[in-house]
């Protein structure tokens, strides 16, 4: 599956059906944000898709960006809350595509969206959850170096602006394996935090013997705990204990009453049998709200618990406390009673009526009996007298009588009963001896082995392998029992089939035998109740019933012996089974299923995590253990299990433990939502998936993943962030110290071929300078070192940014590869091998080791692009061809970013922006029909209404009110002048409050609001909306960030920060009383587009945007359209660019939206965005014509530096590449089949006079290199260069090249080649690899000689009023965020005007010209803000300050003789304000008077008078408030 | 649990004492071991380095005797477990070369026959916990070096059972055994190998190299599971003292013998006086196994 190569112009159209006017993005990284603002702001509706919990993918993780130093994050944030703003783009997240069908212009997706278990319309992103949440995992966003909660946020500038869950889409295995379905998960991660009562209580919810259970359980859960792979599991069961144990001690402080059950219903129900399963089903009934009452034979309840289990692992105290505790929820016990027919107590059975009894007074029965028979052995001597059954001997000795037996006791049994009931023995007084003897092996005995192991220790000596044949007696009284070998116990199939030698026989002697060999049940007595093989009750498997409607079974009597846990689960699903009965419902229960199939369970989401082998539980000595029957396990102290509970690995990740949900007031968490699909229909989509770095696990050989002081680049990042895990401190992750000496290894994961990744990843070299520079910056000391193969540098300023990190900072750059670190031990420092400039072996030592990491596309993308049917690459990146570069296989879909090749942020913006204009282009027909606009009422004309101030003071849940007394400040704040309203609000920002504002609006007649919460940069938008929304002008609004600037950073100084949020109160009333309203304006956009060059850059974004409807002049000052494209034949991958360029030419003449100007230029521009006036000057034409338009883009092209040295020129053997290029295309070159061809890169170029690179000349050196070697395979090619710049995919070209033959070598720009001309070229160079010159004479000598800007480019730049870099390119509004854009509105700039690049790049900047320009050009009208700068004419002195310091050219001065500021050009920024001489200009919104206002409220700090009359003596250029205070003073609103 | 036992020449001749410590071991364990009967020479580094189809026909011959056994092969020498390994890997993956082997051989051969190492047996098979149930004589207060050398785990895509660049296997096995395994940086470097005769120079300089890292690293013991390890750094010790002269005695014991000795087997029964260098003071200091004989250079 290829592309075809041969699709040179990119096919658009929606095959006649009405397109539809929305549009899909995938993934909402830099690319997806910008494409979806592009799309939304020219009137297509957006969809972004994101798989994770919040937009901004990695550029948000960055710290700063190359080469601006801008923090990443400062100005990503603006763009994500744009987009969070915007109402025609809807953020889905956690989401991915599911299905598309469909075509181009109509397609329907499916998508599926994964549950965020937090309601995003309630959250208000206090935090309280979080706060709460026992759980800490690393973060991801941190990329592990710190931690986050389950529920969490990525960061905090996250939008969507709400916290969530991502839960393990498995179960943890602890919590799968309970069958009980306690959420161990849950109490171990809160016993981690020491919340006991609150693990208590989860444990609880499930378990209603905690202590008990805490105690005897078998722990299935720990048998499954994941961390039994890396050490020990969790000590979950002595956990469960600890807890119980702890809540039960402390009752005094701890408030521990059982839960109210649920309304009373009116079936009352009978429960047979108090053990664990009978007393289960009694308290989840009794919490149903049935009335229960237990029945049990024996006079105490507790069942095997009771009679069964020995004190010293369960002491009676411990049981009754429990089941007191069960008895106080209001269950009845009726004990040493036995029933003999259940159906008796049937209210209504036919049993009972059958019988002609009494009806019983219950709705249904639950029959738990137990299994109390004793099993027989079945050889002679048994019924002797001193032969006791298991269960007997154990009921007396537990019920305290101490049963007189001899002094030398043999068990017979290898299961746990046997152990009970040995261990008893040995604990009896006037026993000697005890003896085991068991059928099994010591390995196959039933009983646990640690069970074993302790009666091991205390004396107990085991016989195995043996059958006894007979009990041996002598008078009646047992003398011992003889005994066979067994010589199998199990068969293949593992099922009980002993096997004996009768042959090998032995003898024990005892004078007491205990035998325990299994347990019978007796349910004879239950008749009418069916019964089955072993006496064992018959009941459904799921719904527990019986034979006999209304009576329900379960625990041992049905299952046989079974273990606490078990039964207890019997317990839970008779109750619900009879509920269901009783309320008449027959669905089946749906109770946690305890299946344990691996692929159900979690894995271990920390494979990382340091072993620590698990806390042993404290035990008596065995001394002191055989003196009595004192319980022998002692319980963990607090510490021992908190340190135990941390041990956990939260495989479920969210432990569900809940606490989130109780902490959260606005309710807003749901931890049962489940997974959606939903259906969107949309016209185009848009792939923006973004990468994934290289798992730096794969390269072992560097230590990452062992070695702690390795680290990936973007955890580097990480630690450079202020908003990091350290703070934005430079430290090693083994010991937190300052590093001294760094290094970063490049290409980790790029350029090998070892694992598949042969191509460059275009950004790491940049990215190491970068993250070099700033550590420097952070830590000046540092010594940092750079291991690179080739140091990329090919864009724009990049050469410079390098520069002076080698040269002003010291960073050193080293090129060799290095093959692997060795961790240093004591000291944990790397030890890297290199080889220096003399090639030999160098071992240097580094304190911490950075890994520059390849960029991959992301592993869940490669499944999506099937589903979508977009061809990939072999790498897994999207297919695309270098004409068509935004175009995926699939007509329709399109790719911006670095899934169409790895890219920094401005090429990926870029294209973002492009693929965005391919979808316009497709779907211009139905633009608009999508997206809405909101309309607002009327505003009310408040200028004759003396300030009447609302105040709006938010708890932000606990985040302020818990530091901050805000009944204080609004107490203090009703006191000042204007106030005519206050009060406070649980969250201001909830759709409730915002409808009471609203309400308080209208009812008291505000027409100021000042809202005391957090910040304007996220919230000024909601609460402007709002009072549009009550009718009044937005800039009448206020805001106090009481937040943030008072809470969050005066938490520990509760009464200073509520003094502060007093003042900050009053600044605000005192700076809105003076706010006028201001009225946004509009201009009108008049026409289409100017694009100034006809090259491929001109020619693709005039047919970008003239395929989208728009009108377009193309002035060329050539005679003929095609630019320098003209002299380039094909391109790397094989593409004829002459027929591009003729097939786009013919497009361009024909396109009736086109009007070419062929040998003219422009003359003159007038006006601003959305209104120019220009005028054209064509060759001969004096006058010229006149044009209008909205916007101008500047596509004038570069040219290729004609050398002036190596000959060229002279010599006719010398050429450019650019030269070659034309020659090879044309087929005419004449060279010897042997020839030398030598190339030489950097011509003219990366030295003092030209700094920079030229991009492209590395790529077309090995393009013609391969080319020469298809057309020449004898020739022997040369390149010469610097470092081989052929990043992203060219990459494989150069390796091609390298294997085909062609030689690379490398020159130091000190040692450049020399050449003597003397009729032969005779070049001497230098090899660094054999360290000496080499001497080469060609036969044709290539010059990559340097791309420059055009020679014009002043003219224009002047007449633009656009700026120039240092090197002559057009310098674009910022070089990250916006590379297509001026810094003025409504001016673009595409093409190698830019800066050097290729043709596929160029391309797409061109279409990126023509989606930022649809968002002027498809709109009647543009918004003006009115928050900008006004010159007062009376004040103005014409002194031109103004329009000096403007960074926008917006002053200028008019015809009368002053200055004026165009509003459509104005950013508000205030420089010209500032610098007024004569302070003429005012920032409307920041006038002085509500500054100097602010700052008096601050200052006087008392509450001031009204003024009688508006004080507005400044001028802003708007209506002036007429009011006057008729009335003393406005009456003060209370709620 | 069954093997058909491939110990190889070195087993058999120089490194008789981890043949022995291996059975012991596997003994104590309950690993049962049968010899491929009339088993030939791997090949190892002399026919690879010499001859494709010898150094192909040598590991699958003895692969085809195992495979009348029915029991997969173990294997304790670290280059015995790679030839046999690459040969079914090539014999997997190669028609070419399967043909070749099947053509030298005279017999079919799939590559079915499973080759496993000892160390993957006792780790992965065995289990840690059931070794950490076995230990008699902890071996407390031994801080050992565990050196894996080349051929163990590289080339990961034929041999790997443990992190090809961090193993931690026998790290594992001798922390169950109670000792305190040090991280060190040299664990899969190269000990000089085949060069201990042609090359001493090498040899030592290397050895050196490793010895004084792991000594940095506080170990006071390496262990092995290679007989060319072992001979390299054991028996060139005088050697490296000889040249360099700045390390106390280390002594180089099999990861079988140190395991064996914490299971409670004799020193006898697991070669302990073959060692040049003598763990006697080292082994008495901790106390895992008085009166251990041999000492060729302390």
């Amino acid at each position: 599956m290829t592309l075809n190569t041969q699709r040179l112009v990119p096919s658009s159209g929606a095959n006649g059906k009405e397109p539809c006017g929305a549009v899909l993005i995938c993934g909402a990284g830099i690319a997806g944000i910008q494409a979806s603002l592009d799309l939304a702001e020219s009137g297509f509706k957006v969809y972004l898709l994101e798989p994770s919990l919040a937009i901004g993918g990695k550029m948000a993780m960055l710290d700063k960006t190359f080469p601006t130093g801008d923090c990443a994050m400062c100005i990503i944030s603006p763009k994500l809350v744009a987009v969070g703003r915007n109402e025609n783009i809807e953020i889905i997240t956690l989401a991915e595509v599911e299905k598309i069908s469909g075509e181009a212009g109509n397609f329907e997706v499916v998508i599926r969206q994964r549950p965020r278990y937090v309601d995003s319309s309630r959250c208000n992103a206090c935090g309280d959850c979080a706060e709460a949440c026992p759980v800490t995992l690393p973060s991801e966003f941190d990329r592990g170096l710190g931690g986050r909660k389950a529920i969490f946020r990525p960061y905090p500038q996250a939008i969507p602006n709400v916290f969530g869950i991502v839960k393990s889409e498995r179960r943890a295995p602890c919590k799968a394996a309970c069958p009980a379905g306690v959420n161990v998960q849950g109490y171990v991660a809160l016993l981690a935090k020491g919340k006991i009562k609150e693990a208590y209580d989860v444990i609880r919810e499930r378990c209603p013997l905690p202590a008990v259970c805490g105690r005897i359980c078998q722990h299935p859960c720990e048998t499954r705990c994941n961390r039994k792979d890396l050490d020990e599991p969790v000590s979950a069961r002595d956990l469960k204990r600890f807890a119980a144990d702890y809540v039960y001690a402390h009752r005094e402080e701890i408030q521990d009453v059982p839960p109210q059950p649920a309304a009373p219903q009116k079936e009352k129900v009978a429960v047979i049998g108090g053990g664990p399963a009978g007393l289960t089903a009694a308290v989840d009934l009794r919490m149903l709200g049935y009335a229960v009452t237990v029945f049990d034979a024996n006079p105490l309840l507790g069942g095997m618990l009771r009679y069964g289990i020995p004190r010293y692992r369960l002491p009676a105290d411990v049981l009754d406390h429990e089941i007191q505790y069960l008895l106080d929820m209001g269950i009845e016990a009726k004990t040493s009673t036995r029933l003999t027919d259940p159906a008796k107590l049937l209210k209504s059975s036919a049993a009972a009526d059958g019988n002609g009894s009494e009806h019983g007074e219950f709705n249904a029965v639950f029959a738990a009996v137990g299994a109390w028979l004793s099993g027989k052995l079945g050889i002679p001597g048994e019924d002797a007298k001193d032969v006791w059954p298991g269960l007997k001997f154990l009921h007396e000795v537990n019920t305290g009588a101490r049963p007189t037996i001899g002094p030398n006791v043999l068990v017979i049994g290898g299961g746990d009963v046997a152990m009970d009931a040995a261990r008893c023995a040995r604990r009896l007084p006037g026993v000697k001896s005890v003896h085991l003897a068991c059928l099994e092996r010591r390995e196959e005995m039933p009983a646990h082995s640690w069970e074993a192991t302790e009666a091991l220790e205390e004396g107990v000596i085991f016989h195995t392998s043996i059958g006894p044949t007979k009990i041996l007696t002598e008078n009646e009284k047992v003398t011992g029992v003889a005994f066979r070998a067994c010589t199998r116990v199990f068969d293949e199939a593992g099922k009980f089939a002993p096997r004996f030698d009768d042959a090998q026989v032995s003898a024990l002697a005892a004078d007491t035998v205990i035998v325990t060999i299994g347990q019978g049940v007796d349910a004879a007595a239950l008749a009418p109740v069916a019964t089955g093989p072993g006496g064992r009750i018959l009941a459904d498997r799921e719904t527990l019933a019986t034979n006999v409607s209304g009576i329900f079974a379960g625990g041992d009597g049905v299952l046989g012996p079974v273990s606490l846990v078990d039964a207890m689960a019997h317990g839970h699903r008779a109750a619900q089974a009879i509920h269901r009965y009783l309320r008449g419902e027959t669905q089946p229960a749906n109770a946690p299923a305890t299946s344990t199939s691996e692929e159900k369970l979690a894995p271990n989401p920390q494979p990382d995590a340091k072993p620590e082998p698990r806390r042993p539980m404290p035990q008596a000595a065995v001394g002191e253990r055989l003196a009595g029957f004192r319980e022998i396990d002692l319980g963990y102290s607090q510490e021992e299990a908190i340190a135990e509970a941390r041990r956990c690995l939260s495989c479920g990740l969210c432990s569900e433990c809940r606490l989130c949900e109780k902490a959260c007031k606005p309710g807003a968490i749901c931890h049962d939502m489940a997974e959606k699909t939903r259906t969107l229909q949309v016209g185009a989509v848009l792939l923006t998936p973004g990468f994934e770095e290289f798992d730096a696990t794969k390269r072992g050989e560097f230590g990452y993943g062992f070695a702690p002081n390795v680290v990936t680049n973007v955890q580097f990042e990480r630690i450079l962030s202020a908003s990091g895990p350290t703070a934005g401190h430079v430290v090693r992750p083994s010991d937190g110290k300052t590093p001294k000496r760094l290094a970063f290894i490049q290409c980790v994961g790029s350029r090998d071929t070892g694992c598949d990744n042969d191509y460059c990843s275009s950004v790491c070299c940049m990215a190491a300078t970068k993250e070099a520079i700033l550590a420097k910056e952070h830590e000046p000391d540092l010594d940092i070192t750079i291991f690179f193969l080739d140091l990329r540098a090919f864009g724009k300023d990049f050469d410079r940014y390098c520069e002076r990190a080698k040269s002003q900072l010291g960073v050193r750059y080293i090129r060799s590869f290095i093959s692997r670190t060795y961790e240093m031990p004591g000291t944990k420092n790397l030890r890297v091998v290199y080889a220096n400039d003399a090639v030999q072996q160098v071992e240097e030592e580094f304190d911490m080791v950075v890994l520059s990491l390849g960029l991959e596309p992301s592993g869940s993308v490669q499944e999506q692009a099937e589903r979508l049917g977009v061809v990939l690459n072999r790498w897994g990146f999207s297919e695309t061809s270098e004409l068509c570069p935004l175009d995926t296989s699939r007509p329709g879909i399109f790719v911006g970013g670095a899934f169409q090749e790895p890219k920094d942020i401005p090429d990926t913006v870029m294209q973002a922006s492009a693929a965005a204009a391919r979808a316009m282009t497709l779907l211009a027909p139905a633009r608009g029909t999508c997206v809405r606009t909101k309309t607002y009422p009327p505003e009310r004309d408040v200028t004759d209404e003396p300030p009447r101030v609302g105040v709006f003071v938010c708890h932000c849940g606990s985040n302020i009110a818990s530091v901050v007394d805000v009944r204080a400040v609004v107490e203090r704040t009703r006191e000042l002048p204007y106030v005519a309203f206050a009060d406070h609000n649980l969250y201001t920002c909830a759709d409730d409050t915002q409808n009471l504002i609203k309400d308080t609006i209208a009812a008291y007649r505000l027409n100021r609001v000042i809202v005391a919460s957090c910040t304007p940069r996220t919230h000024e938008p909601i609460f402007r909306d709002t009072l549009r929304d009550a009718g009044l002008n937005p800039y009448l609004l206020e805001m106090a960030n009481i937040r943030d600037q008072c809470s969050w950073v005066h938490s520990q100084n509760p009464q200073e920060a509520t003094a502060k949020a007093i003042d900050l109160v009053r600044m605000a009333v005192s700076r809105v009383a003076r706010s006028v309203p201001l009225v946004d304006e509009t201009a009108p956009v008049r026409g289409g587009a100017l694009v100034v060059g006809g090259g491929v850059a001109g020619m693709t974004a005039a047919l970008a945007m003239a395929d989208q409807g728009f009108p377009v002049h193309l002035v060329e000052k050539q005679r003929a359209l095609g630019g320098t494209a003209r002299e380039i034949h094909t391109t790397l991958d094989g593409q004829d660019v002459g027929a591009f360029l003729d097939q786009t030419i013919a497009r361009v003449t024909d396109n009736p939206r086109i009007t070419v100007h062929l040998g003219s230029r422009v003359a003159k521009v007038d006006g601003h965005v959305g209104s120019f006036t220009s005028r054209l000057l064509c060759d001969g034409d004096g006058a010229g014509t006149e044009i209008k338009h909205g916007v101008i883009v500047v596509a004038t092209g570069a040219t290729e530096q004609k050398p002036q040295t190596y000959g060229y020129g002279s010599d006719a053997r010398v050429l450019t590449q650019l030269e070659l290029s034309g020659r090879i295309g044309r087929d005419d070159l004449d060279l010897p089949t042997n020839a030398t061809v030598v190339m030489i890169q950097c011509v003219e170029q990366r030295n003092q006079e030209r700094p920079y690179c030229s991009r492209v000349c590395c790529t077309t050196a090995v393009k013609n290199a391969l080319l020469l070697r298809a057309r020449f395979p004898a020739a022997r090619i040369m390149v010469l260069y610097r470092d081989m710049r052929t990043y992203g995919f060219r990459e494989t070209a150069y390796r091609r090249a390298r294997e085909e033959g062609v030689l690379f070598v490398r020159y130091e720009p000190e040692r450049p080649p020399q050449l003597d001309l003397d009729g032969h070229l005779r070049l001497r160079l230098y090899e660094p690899a054999v360290g000496r010159d080499l001497l080469v004479r060609p036969d044709l000598l290539v010059l990559a000689a340097p791309v420059v800007p055009r020679a014009d480019r002043g003219e224009l730049s002047e007449l633009l009023r656009v700026p120039l870099n240092a090197d002559g390119f057009f310098l674009e509004a910022h070089m990250k965020l916006r590379p297509v854009d001026f810094a003025s509105e409504g001016l673009f700039l595409c093409g190698t005007a830019h800066a050097p690049k290729f043709i596929s790049e160029t391309i797409s900047q061109a279409n990126a010209v023509a989606g930022r320009a649809a968002s002027i050009l498809s709109r009647e009208e543009i918004p003006v803000s009115s928050q900008i700068a006004w010159v007062d004419p009376d004040k103005c002195i014409s002194c031109m300050t103004c329009v000096h310091v403007c960074p926008y050219m917006a002053p200028h001065v008019g015809l009368n003789n002053k200055a004026e500021v165009q509003g459509t050009v104005c950013m508000g920024c205030g420089s010209c304000t500032s610098d007024c001489p004569a302070r003429a200009i005012t920032l409307r919104n920041y006038a002085s008077t509500q500054i100097v206002a602010a700052i008096d409220g601050l200052l006087t700090g008392r509450a001031q008078e009204p003024d009688l009359e508006p004080v507005f003596p400044e001028q802003v250029g708007v209506a002036q408030p007429r009011w006057h205070v008729s009335q003393p003073a406005p009456a003060k609103g209370t709620p | 649990m069954k093997y058909s036992f491939f110990p190889g020449c070195s087993l058999e001749s120089t490194a008789w004492d981890f043949n022995r410590s291996t059975r012991a071991v596997c003994g104590a364990l309950d690993i049962e071991l049968e010899d491929i009967p009339d088993w030939v020479c791997c090949g190892s580094t002399p026919a690879h380095a010499s001859n494709a189809s010898l150094a192909l026909a040598l590991p699958v011959v003895n692969l085809q005797k195992a495979e009348l056994m029915g029991a997969p092969v173990m294997t304790a020498c670290a280059s015995c477990y790679s030839r046999l390994r690459t040969a079914n890997h090539k014999v997997r993956h190669q028609p070419a070369e399967r043909e070749r082997a099947e053509k030298v051989t005279g017999r079919p051969y799939d590559g079915g026959v499973e080759v496993v190492h000892l160390l993957d047996v006792l780790v992965n098979r065995v289990g840690l916990d059931a070794i950490r149930k076995r230990v008699r004589r902890p071996l407390h207060g031994l801080r050992v070096a565990s050196y894996y050398g080349c051929l163990l785990l590289r080339p990961p895509q034929i041999v790997a059972f443990d992190v090809p660049e961090h193993p931690t296997c026998m790290d594992s096995i001798l922390a169950a055994a109670g000792a305190s395994p040090v991280d060190w940086p040299y664990k899969t470097e190269c000990c000089g190998a085949g060069l201990s005769i042609t090359n001493a120079d090498v040899v030592c300089r290397l050895g050196h190299r490793l010895l004084s890292m792991a000594r940095q690293a506080g170990a006071n013991c390496l262990a092995v599971a290679c007989p060319m390890c072992q001979v390299n750094l054991d028996l060139r010790q005088a050697d490296i003292h000889k040249s360099y002269g700045d390390l106390p005695d280390t002594p180089v014991l099999y990861v079988t013998q140190l395991l064996g000795l914490a299971l409670g087997l004799a020193p006898d029964a697991l070669g302990l006086d073959a060692l040049s260098v003598s763990p006697t003071l080292l082994l008495r200091r901790g106390e895992v196994a008085p009166g251990v004989g041999g000492g060729a250079t302390s």
